[in-house]
């Protein structure tokens, strides 16, 4: 009996699966000619196609906007099925392609992902992603400069057209406007306001996002500006010698922290919940616009506010892609473009959809265009769209972030 | 000796009342609540809007409850079918290296699921298995197969062969030996390993991840990344939603035995009366 059950079991899995490869295979080969197509054909291609889209979606804002706002606009105007695939962090599906990958699977269902940063370096390394199809949006072509720095590379690594750019996040600092009248404009004096002000201050540990990109600032800061880590971290020799200003800076800040330094809070998500207790007078976010949400939601005081340094602060580009295999290329195509659509992106940057700063370039829009994005109101706590843009700094490549967090663990947490 | 048993009462009570109540009610304050911050016991505002995300908007969550079940009861069904042969080989037949068999059998309680699924993943990627429902249940059962197994060899160890030899003598065959002299005594057994196999089919997260590739939604899907860093009310929705939806698939299970019993024992007064 049990022999049975077994042999059954086999059976029947080799029997789908050979249904599944012999389906897949006629299908995969016309989709690598759409790159040389023009737009109406992609278009009409388009119809009709299911597109799953694989995101993080821990964000009911985001879920909702996708869901809501987006998915019902491409089901009516150009007959596309989006499906959002939630996901708990970008690195599941990265291993999943690599799998599909070597496993030779030419019809996968991911038709597209939402990356940037060290998910994008991986996807590229790997070979994970179609190809330049960026150049083939009519918006990105209309409304977005492929020169500027932050769309034509992704965290130092070069582009190359593999991935469209979606929106823009960049770091600010959150304070309590009650508590903290006149916020620090540097490194040098947040260093006083801390030593003044001791248990008010304090970072997520490393290797959280937002605690990492803060360090960066005090690198930036402390060794002399952010030109000479354009290269590779490998070239710069005595790059240890360069880094000790950064540690001697934590190490000085350290006793003045919130419980004396002794330990720091694991994630953002912690010390937001310490800030939003009246524990620590100032958080950080790499979203300028969701400190607005907070308050608005009531989780944050409504004296809440939100600064910038005088050096500028980090920004970066999350992008949207497409993997090599995905069965619906035409559909993702025309998908991409909509959600680079003047309106779309307005909508996205509303703080009531999502708050997420728009990837269009500001100067290409038309005056009505302008207009309507100037209009969407942030609430109080967020800063003007112009002070954001104009102190924008690029961000380091991972190879330093992985040297950097590997030194805060030794040189700062250790003691 | 009944004061004995009311005080042994009261304090069963109390122990299930602390440890499976009581976590129970900050769930559902916060599943009801729009920004529960530290210092209050209680939230200060009420909404509705978490479970009408959950439940009412285009959150797929019916749609992941109704898969969640299929795979647990098909992943069930076929453990039922491996493991009572399994049991009846393991505990009968003086098998040389027996302990090697029980270790394999046993293995997946010891060493972690995902570590097998990684390498499941790129087999089950060659026969097409990956995305559908199908592959996700075989990906199900090296969980769930030890604890049936486990359940169905201690029912057998306490089941003597002499029974069906009686019922051999009295010319029953094989099948009509299984069905009226083992299955009854194997049956409390099985009940248990099947609500385990149950339990445990509808919590898995990443296997379920790395078969479905994100094409079959079951409820731990939709649920994890609210848990990890996401709304915390509408985790507290989720999580009350899956709880009910296990204490369902628990109680038809019940409800199921329940019957077989009152059948049986229908049919064996009817008997005697005869």
């Amino acid at each position: 009996m049990k022999k049975w059950a077994l042999a059954a079991t086999g059976l029947l899995a080799l029997a789908l699966g050979a249904c599944a490869n012999g389906a897949s295979d006629p299908a995969a080969e016309n989709t690598d000619d759409l790159l040389d197509s023009d737009w109406k054909t992609i278009a009409a291609e388009a119809e009709g196609q299911e597109v799953n889209m694989y995101m993080w979606g821990g964000n009911e804002n985001i879920n909702r906007y996708l869901d809501d706002w987006v998915a019902p606009r491409l089901q009516e105007e150009y007959d596309v099925d989006l499906q959002r695939v939630p996901v708990n962090d970008a690195q599941d599906f990265i291993n999943q392609l690599v799998d599909e990958k070597s496993a030779g699977k030419k019809k996968g269902s991911i038709d597209i992902i939402w990356i940037n940063g060290e998910n994008f370096k991986a996807a590229k390394d790997n070979e994970l992603l179609w190809g330049d199809f960026a150049g083939k949006l009519p918006n990105f072509n209309e409304y977005i400069n492929p020169d500027a720095l932050e769309v034509a590379e992704d965290f130092g690594e070069p582009v190359e057209g593999l991935e469209a750019p979606w929106g823009k996040a960049q770091f600010v600092f959150v304070h309590d406007e009650k508590k903290v009248a006149e916020p620090p404009k540097s490194m040098e004096e947040l260093a006083e306001w801390v030593k003044e002000n001791p248990g008010q201050f304090t970072y997520p540990a490393l290797p959280d996002f937002t605690g990492s990109a803060f360090i960066r600032h005090v690198l930036y800061e402390t060794t002399g500006g952010y030109e000479q880590y354009q290269q590779p971290a490998a070239d710069i020799e005595d790059l240890e010698q360069r880094l000790a200003p950064m540690w001697q800076y934590l190490n000085e800040i350290e006793p003045y922290l919130w419980r004396k330094g002794e330990t720091y809070p694991e994630s953002l998500a912690k010390l937001d919940q310490l800030y939003a207790n009246g524990e620590v007078s100032m958080t950080m976010s790499y979203d300028p616009a969701l400190a607005a949400s907070e308050v608005m939601k009531g989780r944050f005081p409504e004296s809440t506010k939100t600064f910038l340094l005088k050096g500028g602060t980090l920004a970066n580009t999350h992008f949207l892609s497409i993997p090599f295999n995905s069965s619906d290329k035409a559909g993702a195509l025309v998908a991409i473009n909509e959600m680079l659509s003047p309106e779309a992106q307005t909508a996205k940057l509303s703080p009531e959809n999502w708050g997420d700063l728009s990837a269009l370039d500001f100067e290409k829009l038309s005056a009505e265009q302008q207009k309507a994005m100037n209009e969407v109101d942030f609430g109080p706590a967020t800063l003007p769209l112009e002070e954001l843009e104009g102190n924008r700094l690029p961000e380091l490549s991972s190879d330093y972030i992985e040297v950097i967090e590997k030194g805060w663990m030794e040189n700062v947490a250790k003691d | 000796m009944k004061r004995q048993r009311l005080l042994a009462n009261t304090f069963l009570f109390i122990f299930l009342l602390m440890f499976i109540v009581l976590p129970f009610v900050p769930l559902v304050l916060s599943s009801f609540s729009y920004n529960w911050k530290w210092p209050n016991v209680l939230p200060e505002i009420f909404s509705l809007s978490a479970w009408k995300y959950v439940l009412f908007d285009n959150s797929g969550t019916w749609q992941a409850i109704g898969t969640s079940l299929l795979i647990a009861f098909i992943v069930t069904a076929i453990n039922i079918i491996l493991a009572v042969p399994a049991a009846n080989a393991l505990v009968r037949y003086p098998l040389k290296g027996r302990w090697l068999f029980e270790a394999i059998i046993f293995a997946p309680i010891v060493i972690p699921a995902f570590v097998a699924v990684l390498g499941i993943h790129l087999t089950f990627l060659r026969f097409g298995l990956t995305e559908t429902i199908f592959g996700v249940v075989l990906a199900h059962l090296s969980p769930t197969l030890p604890y049936v197994v486990r359940a169905a060899m201690t029912s057998y160890n306490t089941l003597s062969i002499d029974w069906e030899d009686q019922a051999r003598m009295l010319g029953a065959g094989p099948l009509s030996r299984f069905y009226h002299v083992v299955l009854p005594h194997l049956l409390p057994g099985i009940a248990a390993g099947a609500s385990l196999s149950i339990l445990i089919s509808l919590s898995q997260y990443l296997i379920t991840f790395i078969i479905g590739s994100g094409q079959v939604m079951t409820l731990p899907i939709l649920l994890f990344p609210f848990i990890s860093g996401g709304d915390p009310a509408i985790a507290s929705a989720y999580s009350l939603v899956f709880a009910g939806m296990a204490v369902a698939a628990l109680l038809i299970l019940d409800l199921a035995l329940k019957r077989y019993y009152k059948k049986k024992q229908a049919a064996a007064s009817k008997g005697v009366r005869e």
